[in-house]
């Protein structure tokens, strides 16, 4: 959190992490042109730019892979949670191993030609209309470009420009990016690849994308919305010490109810920061503390501690018969709630 | 060390002790997967076959401008005599203009020769270092043209250049652009048979009549497509002249 812009703010996880990135690169290069290659059966070598081509555009597709898994792995095992803390270097990175694809791609397959290399990598293939022979070329374009405008719009400026809903909304496009890479790649390089261990490789890395967010999905939906005016939602003691319950008061909305002891608060489940799922994180130094960034909230009014300024919706709840009910319209963020107090629950 | 009853993982705190070793080895697995894979996709790429740049070297002979032009050995340090030689320039261009004021003329051509299996091909020096008319006398002779037949052939259209071994690998769907440039820069195309034709797998294109085939190609380039045409043996070289309405992706 930052009451100022900065380029980034750096603390020690965060270049734990980019030195982990780093090496994962280096390390996936490194193995590809210097231990990989050597070993393939080839009569004669294939040329080194062609290698490079391959190299960091199989990394990329690998890297995006990865970064599309952590989100609902997070949400499957709350351990990989801090993976996706800085997922977007994770996407910063993975856009320049894509470009330097691309400059290798322009640099070799388009130049020496008697027109432009950016007109020649336009003109070059048009069969648009048939599907072997389809321009590769157009659909990494579009991916280039859409993590492009992802690298860039990644920072907190951008979130906070463009606000939470709208940024998320455009760092969606991440999916349509991953289609148009896993399109460039099938009907590219995967056609004249003779070997299944691409084959496997790459349609296992897409399934496991689609397994993983079918996966986290099955279990969002395990919440069923209810239709009552005020919703039922748990015993108190059902609630974890400093952890929440998420209530799925409708289609698109979820409440977290968090526990202080014997205190109870209902909160809008989407942080202000990200739409970072704030059920999942816990009570830190008092406050609700998100599990994506660590974006902090006063349980009782849903306002960040001083000097920070971020607020999100509360709740008003009751307490019948030993069950803790929501009111499923939200105040106005910021409103302050007098928290429900239940004597003598025991710990859930 | 006592495990923490709740660990939870905030950025700007202390890594839990628990979720420490977690993520020690979720990095040290995740580095060794990328490695491993790294080395499965690069140890498994395809070969790219034998075409290769072979180094500067010249060549005397006949010029032939039509389809595309090309080069009846008739004495060199490198073909032997006989031999014919497809002539492309230098990046993705063909060398038509250069080549048209001396069709049938015997001529004298320098540059880095390219070979594929018995495909021969050479990357003309540019100007007149790379193709003048030869006065030293050499004996021409008459090419010998053969009428092999109407052939229904499988295979792949690739650029005569990128496949003799300017690019490897210089065929398939990831260079099809690649080819197309080539091929619209004037570079001979050539067709890859998925079975030999009397016993060479390689054959220059020309349209119907024998000459350069239209840009109608373009779209077939790289992939597996079945087209009939007439073959034809002129020297070593197999001139495949095609019907282009018979051109349809192969299954």
């Amino acid at each position: 959190m930052s009451v100022s812009y900065v380029p980034v703010q750096w603390n020690p996880n965060k270049w734990k992490y980019d030195a982990v990135l780093i090496a994962l690169v280096v390390v996936y290069i490194i193995v590809f042109l210097r231990l990989g290659t050597p070993a393939a059966d080839f009569t004669r070598p294939v040329d080194g730019a062609i290698l490079r081509i391959r190299a960091f555009g199989s990394c990329a597709f690998l890297m995006l892979t990865v970064i599309l898994a952590i989100g609902p792995l997070a949400r499957l095992d709350k351990r990989f949670a801090p993976i996706l803390y800085n997922r977007r270097h994770f996407g910063v990175m993975t856009t320049a191993v894509a470009f330097t694809h691309a400059m290798y791609v322009l640099g070799w397959y388009f130049a020496y030609a008697p027109i432009p290399r950016l007109e020649a990598l336009l003109v070059s293939n048009t069969s648009f209309g048939q599907f072997l022979g389809f321009p590769i070329e157009a659909l990494g374009i579009a991916a280039l470009l859409i993590l492009s405008v992802l690298a860039a719009t990644s920072h907190d400026f951008w979130l906070s420009f463009l606000s939470a809903p709208v940024w998320k909304s455009l760092h969606l496009m991440i999916y349509p990016a991953y289609v148009f890479v896993v399109a460039h790649v099938a009907l590219g390089y995967f056609q004249d690849a003779k070997s299944p261990v691409f084959a496997l490789i790459f349609t296992g890395g897409a399934l496991t994308v689609a397994g993983l967010h079918l996966a986290s999905w099955f279990k969002e939906r395990r919440f069923s919305p209810s239709t009552e005016k005020w919703v039922k939602a748990c015993k108190p003691s059902e609630i974890p010490d400093k952890r929440a319950v998420i209530v799925t008061i409708s289609q698109q909305e979820r409440v977290a109810i968090f526990r202080t002891g014997n205190s109870f608060s209902a909160v809008s489940n989407t942080c202000a920061h990200q739409g970072g799922p704030l059920g999942e994180g816990k009570i830190v130094y008092g406050h609700v503390t998100c599990p994506w960034h660590g974006f902090s909230y006063k349980a009782r009014n849903g306002c960040s501690p001083a000097p920070f300024t971020e607020k999100i919706p509360t709740y008003n709840m009751s307490l019948e018969n030993g069950v803790l009910f929501i009111d499923p319209k939200a105040n106005q963020p910021g409103t302050d709630v007098e928290p429900i107090i239940v004597e003598g629950v025991v710990h859930g | 060390m006592a495990k923490e009853k709740d660990p939870f993982f905030v950025g700007w705190g202390k890594i839990p002790k628990d979720y420490k070793v977690f993520l020690i080895s979720l990095t040290a697995s995740i580095i060794a997967v990328f490695a491993i894979l790294s080395y499965a996709i690069s140890s498994t790429q395809s070969d790219p076959g034998d075409g290769a740049l072979m180094g500067l070297t010249t060549a005397v002979g006949i010029l032939q401008a039509d389809p595309y032009p090309v080069l009846h050995v008739i004495s060199s340090g490198r073909y032997q005599p006989g031999e014919t030689i497809i002539l492309s320039g230098g990046g993705k261009r063909g060398v038509v203009k250069r080549a048209a004021g001396f069709d049938g003329q015997v001529v004298r051509a320098a540059g880095v020769t390219m070979q594929r299996g018995d495909l021969n091909g050479m990357q003309l020096r540019s100007g007149k270092n790379g193709l003048r008319g030869d006065d030293t006398g050499a004996d021409a002779f008459t090419v010998r043209v053969e009428n092999l037949g109407r052939w229904r052939l499988t295979g792949e259209i690739c650029d005569g250049k990128c496949l003799n071994g300017a690019m490897r690998p210089g065929r398939g769907l990831a260079h099809k652009a690649c080819a197309n440039l080539c091929l619209l820069g004037g570079v001979p195309p050539v067709f890859v048979s998925s079975a030999p034709v009397e016993g060479s797998e390689f054959l220059l294109m020309a349209d119907a009549n024998g000459k350069a085939v239209t840009e109608e190609i373009l779209k077939f380039t790289a992939t597996y497509v079945e087209i009939e045409g007439e073959v034809e043996r002129r020297g070593e070289l197999l001139i495949f002249k095609i019907s282009p309405e018979t051109i349809r992706l192969a299954q």
